[in-house]
């Protein structure tokens, strides 16, 4: 799991409540599935910008992933604004699964 | 930014599941009280009018619904027009009964007609549909090309069909109908259900295990050798060349590469527990197996059993396993997404895998392994008895896919 940000306290906290989404099909959280590329924090503009793909472009559970992930950054940083940009560059591809992960699938 | 997959609105799809799974269900009865034919020649009316119901109103039906939720994620873009998708539910809807009760009877008029027509309208509005979704894609996506290319399988399958009904009654063709089936029925289950299930397996079952295999060239191979024995299949039934065995060397070698391909997809899989909706779609490419070996021993004897079991393994077993299998992988999702996607934070809600029962699919499992080891057996041995129960068996394999088909499209947000 390797997530970039511009600041590492909020994605701790952000990534915490992040794996209380869940992949329906896989039954993963998204966090340890290595769905989440990037989370960064614009202070400023009380903005959050989550990048994050899916298992697959085929995935039918893709607009149910990304607005609960939306949901979720929205409650655990109220009054932020939050941006879930999604993008199969690169793709995402099993290395990305935790440790944790792949126990959890074994 | 990219948008996540645009699903098609489940109005023009779940139509389809319920239609298909009523259909299974009638096929069921109709095997049920006409499993003494089994035991005849395979040109009878009852066998003409369950084939066909099992191969349109199951198979093709539950294929279209899948295919209008699964083309928007395949080419990444919406559906071209929900309103083609219901046009193509209505049309075939209506022209399947009058299809299939019209061959029941055996009256080849109007009727049966009127039905062809109905069915050739529906085929040809799914495939402007799906012509005009892709329009312009630039993605070399294989699993489309073989969608695509079955789609027109499909469609000279049921163009062809239509002139042989006409044939029945006007004379269009240098010879009877009945010389042509074996062009008409192998357009269906090689160009049709092959290439339709390969693309959509190949794709689905790699998914839904998690595999690190992938090879694109293999899939290339297997769909250049499934159209390449088809075109040599017309061919040699044209200049009448007596090579039938090279289209089906060419077929077969695709199936068992196509083994492969899922053994190794298997074999590579990250998600070591594997759900039974999965593992019945993988005991279909099992079962893919049986119709070649059958068809490869009908070469040498030409037993009218043969035959029959050929037909009863390719629309019972292999078409009919994938699909109880792949139901509990697609419809789940799309009853999901209608009643969670926007209000799944909310607080409790189910996942998709319980919104059936997980016991009335392991029902339906172990009614539907007996009906088809007993109904086979029964085909083979001659035996009345066993063809009953195998009916048996798989009416009630039916009725409990049919409750849980029910259970999710009614199922209701709490």
């Amino acid at each position: 799991m390797n997530v970039e940000t511009n600041n590492n306290l909020k994605l701790t906290i952000a990534l915490a409540a992040l794996e209380n989404v869940i992949d329906p099909e896989i039954q993963l959280n998204i966090v340890d599935l290595g769905l989440v590329y990037e989370i960064n924090f614009n202070d400023k503009e009380k903005l959050i910008h989550c990048r994050m793909t899916l298992t697959t472009q085929f995935c039918p559970m893709g607009e149910s992933i990304q607005s609960e992930t939306e949901q979720t950054l929205k409650n655990t940083f109220p009054g932020e604004d939050v941006i879930v940009e999604l993008t199969f560059d690169p793709p995402w591809n099993h290395e990305r699964i935790s440790e944790e992960g792949k126990k959890f699938l074994c | 930014m990219i948008k996540s997959s645009t699903t098609t609105h489940y109005s023009a799809v779940v139509p389809f599941y319920v239609y298909a799974a009523l259909c299974f269900l009638i096929s069921s009865v109709i095997l049920f009280y006409n499993h003494k034919n089994f035991t005849g020649p395979y040109f009878q009316p009852s066998i003409l009018a369950l084939t066909h119901l099992m191969a349109l109103g199951w198979g093709t039906m539950i294929i279209l619904g899948a295919s209008h939720q699964l083309i928007p994620v395949l080419i990444e873009r919406s559906l071209f027009s929900e309103k083609l998708a219901y046009l193509s539910f209505a049309t075939a809807a209506t022209g399947i009964p009058l299809l299939v009760y019209n061959f029941y009877y055996f009256h080849l008029g109007l009727g049966a007609q009127a039905g062809g027509i109905l069915i050739n309208i529906a085929v040809l509005t799914f495939l402007v549909n799906f012509i005009m979704s892709i329009a312009n894609d630039k993605n070399d996506n294989i699993h489309s090309i073989f969608i695509f290319t079955a789609g027109l399988w499909l469609l000279i399958t049921t163009l062809f069909g239509l002139l042989l009904l006409f044939n029945f009654t006007s004379n269009i063709l240098p010879s009877g109908s009945l010389t042509y089936l074996s062009l008409h029925a192998h357009f269906g289950i090689a160009g049709w259900f092959l290439l339709l299930i390969i693309g959509v397996a190949s794709r689905l079952i790699p998914m839904f295990l998690i595999s690190k295999y992938t090879n694109k060239p293999l899939l290339k191979i297997i769909f250049y050798l499934i159209n390449a024995g088809l075109l040599f299949f017309i061919f040699n039934f044209n200049f009448e060349l007596n090579l039938t065995f090279i289209p089906i060397v060419f077929i077969s070698v695709a199936v068992v590469l196509f083994i492969f391909y899922c053994y190794k997809t298997y074999s590579e899989r990250i998600r070591k527990k594997v759900d039974n909706p999965v593992k019945l779609s993988l005991s279909s490419v099992v079962i893919s197996v049986i119709p070649i070996i059958i068809l490869c021993t009908t070469l040498g004897f030409k037993q009218h059993q043969n035959v029959v079991a050929y037909g009863f393994c390719i629309f019972f077993g292999w078409i009919t396993s994938i699909i109880l299998g792949m139901t509990f992988k697609t419809l789940p999702f799309i009853i999901w997404n209608k009643a969670y996607k926007n209000n799944r934070v909310k607080g409790n809600n189910l996942d998709p895998k319980n919104l059936f029962s997980q016991l009335n699919f392991n029902f339906m499992f172990i009614a539907y392994l007996a009906a088809f080891i007993i109904f086979i057996t029964g085909i083979f041995l001659l035996s009345n008895l066993l063809l009953q129960t195998g009916a048996f068996f798989m009416i009630i394999a039916a009725i409990f896919y049919n409750l849980n088909v029910f259970k999710m499209v009614s199922h209701k947000v709490k």
